[in-house]
């Protein structure tokens, strides 16, 4: 299992596109991929649950991810975070 | 007879029998099932979601044909949703656990996620919640047998009547006998107008209790030139639209007979006709009219709704498309004006929210404390006049002083430098002119028109903030007054003064594609009309129609008249006169 703490560098948050971007991203790994804030915990594949977190800027995120390719699959979304969704602010 | 006022979306007037789009509300048919049948219920669930997927995929195109990017977009995003374990899991459990019927468990599902989706504060996700019914309704109707798209089954000429029109509703709505349309929501840009506009049939939205008062099977008028909706009109009502529906046919037939024949006058004085054009409701009609250009492209639009200034990318390609689409002719491009009635989602800098917006941060101000979105706007424009032979204007909203003009022009030079360093040029000449609406721009003109390619007159906010009337203001609206003699006084001074220096100046507002007021525009030697594509032709007719010796000399008669009575009786006598 891969642990990382991810932190929100973007403006605006988790809205709708960098939500879109996670689902997407993770649904391109076979292992189980999860976030959490607060002590809610939701698949990283799901672009509702990505959501709803309602991350705002500045917040911390724990990542996990486990199973096969887990390795890969954690840095692929630790990116996404670390260049702020490819978002200017 | 019953008539309901709403907002007219689409122009034309549309008679026949009323159909009613079923479906807005979930009817559940069944709510449980017994346990043997669980598996059965599972794969009907998986096999409606595989059939949805490949609907969603289907329209996509069609939606980017008809809708544009911005709502081809959209229906990725209804993929993702479908395709969330989140959902799946939910509604799978629901009818494994739960023992509920496929469609109770997806309407169940909807619910608890729209409450949860409700919670979050941010207007944007809040927006997300019709999303999610529309992909869910797609996803019930796929449970039924009869799978085909209610719209399809239509087969007589009707028109519908909806409470709101999901993008994906409106896929197939002409080839399938919808005459014209009306809901209860949704106001001139959303999508269901934009639809209707570019399939041309007439469409009143915001109607709010139409789906509601209407039966199946009502005779309906719609009347898209006025946002009228007659329920069961009488027989002298009903001759009556009849009779505009036949004039209307009668003109537009009439109209398109001039759409190759040049803008001049009857005693050859000739002008510039162009559009005021907007990509998203462009139209295969408005493609056919031979223009001499587009006079002014407003930009607000791709700062709306995102929670992301747009990027210098995304600008370039609509530039890039919108040139082309004029095939090169000359395109304005305005400088966003935001702030006021038009804030986008994304944060701003020094931004508070004035009390009174129209005199406070909006346009080329906003830009200026801005600059980054001010650069990353003229860097994209600039752009493409390296990369296009494009005939690229750069209009700026809401100077009020040379110093602004300043400000951009530098801007502009400097965004210019370092293309030229990159050995990048453009290929034509960029022009920058400004967009002259305050006052103070118009009276003191002289001393910025040396900095400037162009001027164009934006008759809208000008005679608001001449009269200081608030349009919006229902108890002095009716002051709004084009005839008004400081309006022609004004015109005349900024045409003047331009003209000295021998520069362009063209008119976009509203008053540009009012007939009546047109042979005052001509007669003050306006070079240049912009107006709607749905005007045009009727513009054009009007210019060929008229004599500009008598046009100049009605100009001359109300620079000289001191009230708005005297100005209004001289342009409805000539009209008399010219139209008898």
């Amino acid at each position: 299992m891969i642990q990382h703490h991810v932190k929100i560098l973007n403006q605006l948050g988790l809205h709708a596109r960098p939500a879109a971007l996670i689902a997407q991203t993770a649904g391109n790994f076979a292992c189980d991929i999860h976030l959490t804030k607060d002590g809610v915990s939701v698949d990283a594949k799901s672009i509702m649950g990505v959501m709803m977190l309602a991350a705002e800027h500045g917040s911390t995120l724990q990542l996990t991810a486990e199973g096969v390719d887990e390795k890969e699959a954690a840095a692929a979304i630790k990116t996404l975070f670390d260049n702020r969704f490819n978002e200017e602010f | 007879m019953l008539v309901l006022k709403g907002i007219a979306a689409s122009p034309g007037v549309a008679i026949g029998p009323a159909i009613l789009l079923p479906g807005e509300n979930f009817a559940l048919s069944r709510q449980y099932i017994a346990e043997n049948e669980v598996a059965a219920e599972v794969k009907k669930f998986k096999v409606a979601m595989q059939n949805t997927l490949a609907e969603l995929d289907g329209c996509e195109q069609k939606v980017l044909d008809t809708l544009g990017p911005e709502y081809a977009r959209l229906m990725s995003t209804h993929k993702l949703i479908l395709q969330d374990p989140a959902f799946h899991t939910a509604i799978t459990n629901k009818i494994e656990h739960e023992q509920l019927s496929a469609q109770a468990a997806i309407l169940f599902t909807l619910q608890e996620l729209a409450a949860s989706f409700h919670k979050i504060e941010d207007p944007f996700f809040k927006e997300r919640r019709n999303d999610l019914f529309d992909v869910g309704k797609r996803l019930a109707n796929n449970l039924t047998d009869h799978k085909d798209n209610f719209l399809f089954s239509v087969q007589k000429p009707s028109l519908l009547v909806a409470h709101n029109l999901y993008p994906s509703d409106t896929i197939g709505l002409k080839e399938n006998k919808i005459l014209g349309f009306c809901t209860d929501v949704g106001g001139k840009t959303s999508h269901t107008a934009l639809l209707a506009q570019s399939l041309n049939i007439p469409a009143v939205v915001g109607l709010s209790t139409a789906s509601k008062d209407v039966h199946a099977g009502d005779t309906l008028i719609i009347d898209g030139e006025n946002g009228l909706l007659v329920i069961n009109p009488d027989r002298y009502t009903l001759s009556n639209y009849r009779q505009i529906q036949r004039d209307l046919k009668k003109t537009e037939a009439l109209l398109k007979t001039i759409n190759h024949l040049p803008v001049i006058t009857k005693d050859g004085h000739s002008v510039k006709l162009l559009v005021n054009f907007d990509p998203r409701t462009d139209t295969k009609e408005n493609k056919h009219l031979i223009t001499d250009g587009l006079g002014l492209l407003r930009t607000e639009f791709i700062f709306m709704g995102t929670p992301v200034p747009p990027s210098e990318d995304d600008q370039y390609n609509l530039y890039v498309s919108v040139a082309k689409r004029f095939d090169m002719r000359p395109v304005t491009i305005r400088l966003a004006d935001l702030g006021a009635d038009k804030m986008p989602d994304f944060p701003l800098d020094e931004f508070d929210q004035d009390e009174n917006p129209f005199m406070g941060c909006r346009g080329i101000r906003l830009f200026l404390k801005n600059p980054e979105l001010l650069r990353t706007q003229l860097r994209a424009i600039i752009r493409t006049a390296c990369e296009v032979p494009a005939q690229l204007r750069i209009m700026i909203p809401m100077v009020s002083s040379v110093e602004e003009v300043r400000h951009v022009r530098r801007a502009f030079n400097e965004i210019l430098a370092d293309s030229a360093a990159q050995g990048k040029k453009p290929v034509n000449k960029v022009a920058l002119g400004a967009m002259i609406e305050v006052p103070s721009a118009a009276i003191a003109l002289d001393g910025m028109i040396g900095e400037l390619d162009f001027v164009s007159i934006g008759t809208n906010d000008l005679i608001q903030y001449l009269i200081a009337v608030d349009r919006v203001n229902q108890e002095v609206a009716h002051m709004y007054d084009p005839c008004h003699p400081a309006v022609a006084r004004t015109l005349n001074l900024i045409i003047q003064t331009a003209h000295k220096k021998a520069k362009e100046v063209s008119i976009c507002g509203e008053i540009a594609s009012d007939t009546k007021m047109l042979p005052l525009l001509l007669g003050l030697n306006i070079d240049a009309l912009s107006v709607t594509p749905r005007m045009f032709l009727r513009v054009k007719n009007h210019i060929r129609n008229t004599n500009f010796e008598q046009c100049s000399d009605l100009a001359q008669a109300a620079l000289l008249m001191g009230s708005s009575d005297e100005i209004r009786n001289l342009i409805e006598q000539n009209n008399e006169h010219e139209n008898p």
